[in-house]
């Protein structure tokens, strides 16, 4: 990769503690109270890369290595114990299969709210509005509230939408595993486009390597919140998979 | 000092979103009923005219407030509470109920509290035009005192948006809290000064308790402006004791923005 390009994304010595109570009555008392006593899980354990722009970066581990975690800072709604991330360009995370809509109002009503919450104008949501609607292949449920929404619906609308607010850094977290085959395809074929054309760039969480292969020249690999190995994917994969 | 400049910040960057927000949760709140926004209204409605019905026939019998009917000199204050009781009781659920702005984006959670208030405050505003419009109706016409109501309105949506901001902070660490609040909610009513008047308590110690109780400012103010015909600075103890808890309650609400915003997204 060109180490001339800008870093896009960083994390400087990352660490993510979790504190365990015991039940909710000791974490809420433990607002008051310094000595309320709870266990501490290290989710994340003093990690650092560099992303630079237009790279494509798959993130391997077992369940609880610490990847959605991380994904989950980068995208600024959780926050490091310690450390440091530095994240430049807008960034649109798939995190979850239903991410960030609200149940209650109509899929186009989320459409533009997302859009809205992201700092578009009503003028530029109405000119991709038939584009993620017809991307997502839902038909007339669009004006239906999102909670009678099946949950492979809700995953192909948040799918489209994400990937059609032309993001600069596309967090991709299992989304990709929903949906039936074809979708699953014309997802890929999507996601090739946007990094091939736009330059964005894209972090992959993902227990398919092959899925990681085809799009990926790097590979990070994940064990119990430590970064094990960052380099080449195909010897990413082969660490991951021993 | 540097949170609150923090928590201003945000909401001047995010205003437009704010105010869709705001919308949002309005249209979510009656859309799909079949009555629709006419539900906002409705309520209240019922509500006062049951205590209506109940006061001028019941218990006080017909009796007249400053040369207004009972029911008349009740409803201002009982808007007001509309109003106040949404927030001391939902608002501590305002960020819970929007966790999807927490969780899965990034979102600047001082606001959520603020739109959830400003689409609280956009029904008051309607049962407001609705009580201006009972006095007209009634022979008692617009004076100067009804514009201190913008006064007591600001007061108020400003000392509630703080309130659901430290009381939404802590409804997502712990349902106790929300649980506590809700059941809090009736003692609180009573002892507002709602349905009667905090003024004429005999016994000095406890009517200056009860001046402590935010609610009964802004509901015997909101009287002061259609029934005693006040200005708000005639009774510098009253005002002044509300503006030490309005500070009081922003720093409180402060403070649990500060010390919970990173703990939140790992609970919710």
């Amino acid at each position: 990769m060109d180490n001339n390009r800008e870093v896009v994304v960083e994390l400087k010595n990352v660490v993510k503690k979790y504190k365990l109570y015991k039940n909710d009555k000791k974490r809420f008392l433990s607002i008051f109270m310094k000595k309320i006593p709870y266990k501490e899980m290290r989710a994340v354990d003093d990690v650092s890369f560099q992303i630079r722009r237009g790279e494509a970066v798959a993130l391997f581990g077992r369940n609880g290595a610490g990847k959605s975690t991380i994904l989950k800072m980068i995208t600024g709604v959780t926050f490091p114990t310690s450390g440091e991330i530095f994240v430049n360009g807008r960034v649109s995370a798939l995190l979850e299969l239903t991410s960030g809509f609200d149940p209650e109002l109509t899929g186009r009503e989320n459409i533009y709210l997302k859009g809205q919450l992201i700092g578009l104008l009503d003028k530029e949501i109405a000119e991709i509005e038939n584009d993620i609607v017809e991307f997502a292949e839902i038909g007339e449920y669009i004006d239906q509230p999102i909670r009678a929404y099946s949950s492979g619906m809700k995953a192909r609308l948040g799918f489209a939408v994400n990937v059609n607010i032309h993001p600069e850094i596309l967090i991709v977290d299992e989304a990709l595993s929903v949906g039936d085959k074809a979708f699953r395809e014309k997802c890929l074929k999507k996601v090739r486009h946007i990094i091939e054309n736009d330059g964005v760039t894209l972090l992959f969480v993902t227990h398919s390597t092959g899925t990681a292969k085809e799009f990926c020249n790097r590979g990070i690999v994940m064990k119990k919140g430590k970064m094990t190995y960052d380099g080449d994917i195909d010897h990413a994969i082969e660490l991951y998979e021993k | 000092m540097s949170t609150l400049k923090e928590i201003i910040l945000q909401h001047i960057t995010w205003r437009r979103q704010i105010l869709l927000l705001a919308k949002a949760d309005i249209i979510k709140t009656y859309s799909g009923a079949a009555l629709g926004w006419a539900w906002a209204i409705i309520k209240p409605v019922i509500t006062i005219s049951v205590f209506w019905f109940a006061f001028t026939y019941g218990i006080r019998s017909g009796h007249s407030v400053n040369g207004f009917p009972f029911a008349m000199w009740m409803i201002p204050g009982f808007m007001a509470w509309f109003y106040m009781n949404a927030m001391l009781t939902k608002g501590t659920t305002a960020i819970r109920n929007y966790r999807f702005l927490v969780t899965k984006m990034k979102f600047p959670v001082s606001t959520i509290p603020t739109f959830f208030s400003l689409s609280n405050l956009a029904i008051h505003l309607c049962l407001m035009v609705i009580v201006c419009l009972i006095f007209i109706a009634t022979g008692n016409f617009p004076n100067l005192y009804w514009l201190q109501i913008f006064v007591y309105i600001f007061l108020m949506a400003l000392f509630w948006t703080s309130w659901a901001l430290f009381a939404s902070m802590l409804g997502c660490m712990s349902k106790d809290f929300v649980n506590l609040i809700k059941s809090l909610s009736t003692a609180v009513f009573w002892l507002s000064g709602i349905m009667w008047d905090v003024n004429t308590v005999a016994s000095d110690t406890i009517r200056h308790i009860l001046y402590f109780n935010p609610v009964t400012f802004i509901t015997t103010g909101y009287r002061n402006c259609f029934i005693y015909h006040i200005w708000f600075w005639e009774q510098p103890l009253q005002l002044g004791i509300y503006l030490g808890m309005l500070v009081v309650m922003i720093i409180l609400a402060v403070w649990s923005y500060r010390k919970l915003i990173k703990e939140i997204p790992d609970v919710l």
